[in-house]
């Protein structure tokens, strides 16, 4: 890289950008309190960190823009093993967490559009949509995403992932490393550990050629310490929710777990998780609540409904009802204990092989029992997600379990995690009514 | 017009002939698995696609509405009693859907039978076939606490070759369509007899087919059938009807599984060579470019001037691929329709519509 790309890149994303950034969290956390239409009788202050994660998400969406001055970049999967890549100084970027910023902000009918008019089916998972509707057309809420050099697929999450990158390969001409994560239908066995263990050895030499670089063990020892750290303290942030009331909604945790997914390995997230643990523990000493009226704690199974988290963290919140733990949010900190800095390679063999949706649909319901009786849980709803099947598929059963063999109450939700147009707010509203009405609400 | 296929034997009938014979049944779901480790273990492996038309109620109270009806059917078929004659319920992982219905099966809806699912790997490497031998290997260890039974690896390597045969005769029928006198129709169920006839039947049935060939007048605008299954069959019977002929298919359960002959002499690496060097697949991880040269290549080979991709409702491993196949074949001035079917549904207006349209557009 030339010098002059160079000083362009430092002084944009380093200096001014970062200094901008700074600037509107400074001006945020001075202005502190709650935005407009919070609704502070049920629901306790926003998290005072909030602007600090505003401006790290920016921050990496910032450096993405001007990556290609100073950096590879490398599009991967939430559960592709990115310390590899960190460890060659990849920018790198996480497509479902795009999609979720374009639910968020509502943008998912007008982006995915673009994939459906290009003959892409409604069926198809709507974070797939999303992004290859943003490959298409350029369209996103994050100003310019920069193209990728490299992608990596790791079927750890789903199939649907790689039939995804498999578009996006052939869309932007790049190769494609895939992490093929046998699903497991019980234990891991040898011949399983040896097949990922041997595609993470191959991987690398694309990775080196396509970064430029060569491979430094002891970076990628520091990274995989840094994503130790980062994944424990959300783990710990996670656990603070067994105290009653809950510090911490999942809806906050939806959104505070942007920098897990999407910066792991990053010494400012292991810094920003510290922060956040120290806020939930002032909450706790004080005897803050996320909801100020908890009568009734709920688990939440499966993807968030990005465009109306604060519709039903209000919603619920109002009838003093908590969400307090969820599968989805607790994936990021489960494997934790897995992450062993001495023996790096094998720790992560173990760890991209565990993601709860690279396992069985009784192993879910196990997880979800154990986090009712921790959490001393109520309740649960299952949201039935229309386009993310291998996180749906075994719910009714799962719901009717809890139900019988539990004596929890238990409702699945239909909706869709990012696309509004399957999702009903009248029938949501009723459903959740009803179910409300059995736990006494 | 010399008729070049009899009778052939329905899926009850090879059955109870099997149970006659003392030997036991593996009912398999879509796609890919090892045939011949079956039947080395004197386990008739009887394929389950839906199977279409029936009562799909059992399911609908196990797995949501969006899933597809071939693993919907299935399920509803196992709960209702279909595959009671089945001893063993072997469950690729195909994709996200059969993932699921394995798992259902294994940890929440358990059958009577034992379920032995198992993982196909995404790419074709020299990984990837290492990989899928050992979850052979680990499969014949679970037949053997199941059955009883250790066959010998040359007993196995004879199963193996005896596939080869059969598949290497498979691959003629589908090369020599043209000269068999049979409408796609009754080409399809010969075909598609493979989904269940003892590898040795085949090989007879298919012999006998290609002993009738002849020179044939070729009739029929020449098209390319893309998709899971040939389901309803009525569809086939449309497209003669039309004025149609399939030239040449990438059907999951057809076109997609002309498994080349291994090069192994360990029958676990043999078997796993097998699938994994067959022709594209999105199942299996197949990079688009492939896709659509193979395409591309069965239109040259065959004249096809369209192709029709036939889904199943909701399957993402081909809705994936639609664009990027439609777009490359129309850059080569094939055009294409898209037909989607949900098994329980009856062969709908709208289908003939578009094909009529796209003959139209052809002739
Ligand atoms: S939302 Fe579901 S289907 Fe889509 S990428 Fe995530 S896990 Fe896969
Ligand atoms: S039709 Fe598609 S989604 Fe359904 S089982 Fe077959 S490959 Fe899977």
């Amino acid at each position: 890289m030339s010098v002059g790309r160079k000083m362009v890149y430092h002084v944009n994303v380093n200096l001014l950008g970062r200094a901008v950034l700074r600037w509107h969290r400074l001006k945020a956390e001075r202005r502190g309190g709650a935005p407009r239409g919070w609704k502070q009788e049920y629901l306790a202050p926003p998290l005072s960190i909030s602007p600090r994660t505003k401006e790290l998400i920016s921050r990496h969406y910032l450096a993405g823009r001007y990556a290609h001055l100073g950096r590879k970049v490398a599009w991967v999967t939430s559960g592709a093993p990115v310390e590899l890549l960190k460890a060659l100084d990849y920018y790198v970027l996480y497509p479902e967490n795009h999609a979720a910023v374009c639910g968020t902000v509502r943008a998912c009918v007008e982006i995915s559009g673009e994939a459906e008019n290009a003959g892409y089916s409604r069926d198809l998972c709507s974070y797939a949509r999303t992004d290859i509707g943003s490959a298409l057309s350029g369209k996103t809420p994050v100003g310019k995403l920069p193209k990728p050099d490299l992608l990596l697929a790791c079927t750890n999450i789903c199939q649907t992932v790689l039939a995804w990158y498999r578009v996006l390969a052939q869309h932007f001409r790049v190769p494609l490393i895939l992490i093929d994560t046998p699903f497991l239908f019980g234990e891991a066995s040898e011949h399983v550990i040896t097949y990922v263990r041997r595609q993470l050895e191959e991987a690398v030499p694309v990775a080196e050629t396509v970064a430029g670089k060569r491979f430094v063990e002891r970076r990628f020892e520091e990274v995989t310490q840094r994503s130790r750290m980062a994944s424990q303290l959300w783990l710990e942030i996670l656990e603070r929710n067994h105290h009653q009331p809950a510090p911490l909604s999942v809806f906050d945790q939806f959104i505070q777990m942007a920098p897990i997914v999407e910066m792991r390995g990053d010494g400012f997230t292991v810094d920003f998780y510290a922060a956040l643990l120290r806020e939930v523990d002032q909450r706790i000493a004080q005897g803050v609540g996320a909801v100020t009226k908890e009568k009734r704690r709920l688990l939440w199974d499966n993807l968030p409904v990005w465009y109306r988290l604060r519709y039903l963290a209000e919603f619920l919140a109002e009838r003093g009802v908590a969400v307090v733990a969820s599968t989805y949010t607790n994936a990021w900190g489960e494997l934790a204990p897995m992450m062993d800095v001495n023996r790096p390679w094998d720790s992560m063999v173990r760890t991209y092989l565990h993601p709860i949706l690279n396992r069985g649909t009784g192993h879910k319901l196990a997880t979800m029992i154990r986090m009712i009786e921790q959490y001393e849980l109520d309740g649960a709803i299952l949201h039935s997600d229309r386009s993310c099947k291998p996180y749906s598929i075994g719910q009714m059963d799962q719901r009717d379990h809890l139900v019988r063999e539990c004596g929890r109450p238990a409702l699945l939700l239909e909706a869709d995690h990012n696309d509004p147009r399957s999702y009903a707010e009248e029938q949501v509203a009723n459903r959740l009514d009803a179910f409300l009405e059995m736990l006494g609400v | 017009m010399r008729k070049a296929v009899g009778p052939i034997a329905r899926r009850s009938e090879v059955i109870r002939q099997q149970r006659e014979r003392g030997g036991w049944v593996a009912a398999v779901l879509p796609i890919h698995y090892p045939r011949a480790l079956l039947r080395s273990f004197d386990l008739l492996p009887i394929e389950v696609w839906g199977p279409p038309g029936i009562d799909p109620d059992h399911g609908a109270a196990h797995v949501q509405a969006y899933v597809c009806s071939i693993v919907r059917n299935a399920l509803s078929f196992i709960l209702s009693g279909g595959l009671d004659v089945a001893d063993v319920i072997m469950v690729p992982h195909t994709c996200d859907s059969l993932q699921g219905l394995g798992s259902l099966l294994l940890d929440l809806v358990r059958p009577r039978q034992p379920v032995v699912p198992f993982y196909l790997p995404r790419g074709e490497r020299e990984c990837d076939i290492q990989f899928l031998a050992e979850e052979f290997r680990a499969i014949s260890r679970q037949l053997e606490e199941i059955t009883g039974r250790s066959p010998s690896l040359l007993e196995l390597i004879e199963c193996v070759k005896r596939d080869e045969e059969a598949d290497g005769l498979l691959g003629s029928l589908h090369h020599r369509r043209n000269e068999l006198a049979l409408n796609s129709y009754e080409f399809y169920r010969v075909l598609r007899a493979r989904e269940y006839l003892p590898s040795e039947d085949f090989v007879e049935l298919a012999r006998s087919c290609l002993a009738c060939a002849a020179e044939a007048p070729n009739v029929g605008v020449p098209l390319i059938l893309s998709g899971i299954v040939p389901e309803p069959m009525s569809m086939l019977a449309l497209i003669d009807e039309l004025g149609a002929r399939i030239v040449a298919d990438d059907l999951a359960c057809c076109g997609r599984r002309l498994y080349p002959n291994g090069v192994s002499e360990d029958p676990f690496v043999r078997m796993a060579e097998r699938i994994v060097r067959s022709a594209p697949d999105p199942t299996r991880g197949s990079p688009l470019a492939d896709r659509s040269e193979h395409l591309l290549r069965l239109a040259a080979g065959s004249e096809a001037r369209a192709v029709v991709f036939h889904g199943v409702k909701f399957c993402e491993p081909e809705l994936f691929d639609l664009p990027v196949l439609r777009e490359e074949l129309k850059r080569a001035g094939l055009p294409s329709v898209i037909i989607e079917v949900d098994l329980n549904d009856p062969l709908s207006h709208q289908v003939r519509t578009r094909l009529e349209a796209l003959l139209e557009m052809i002739r």
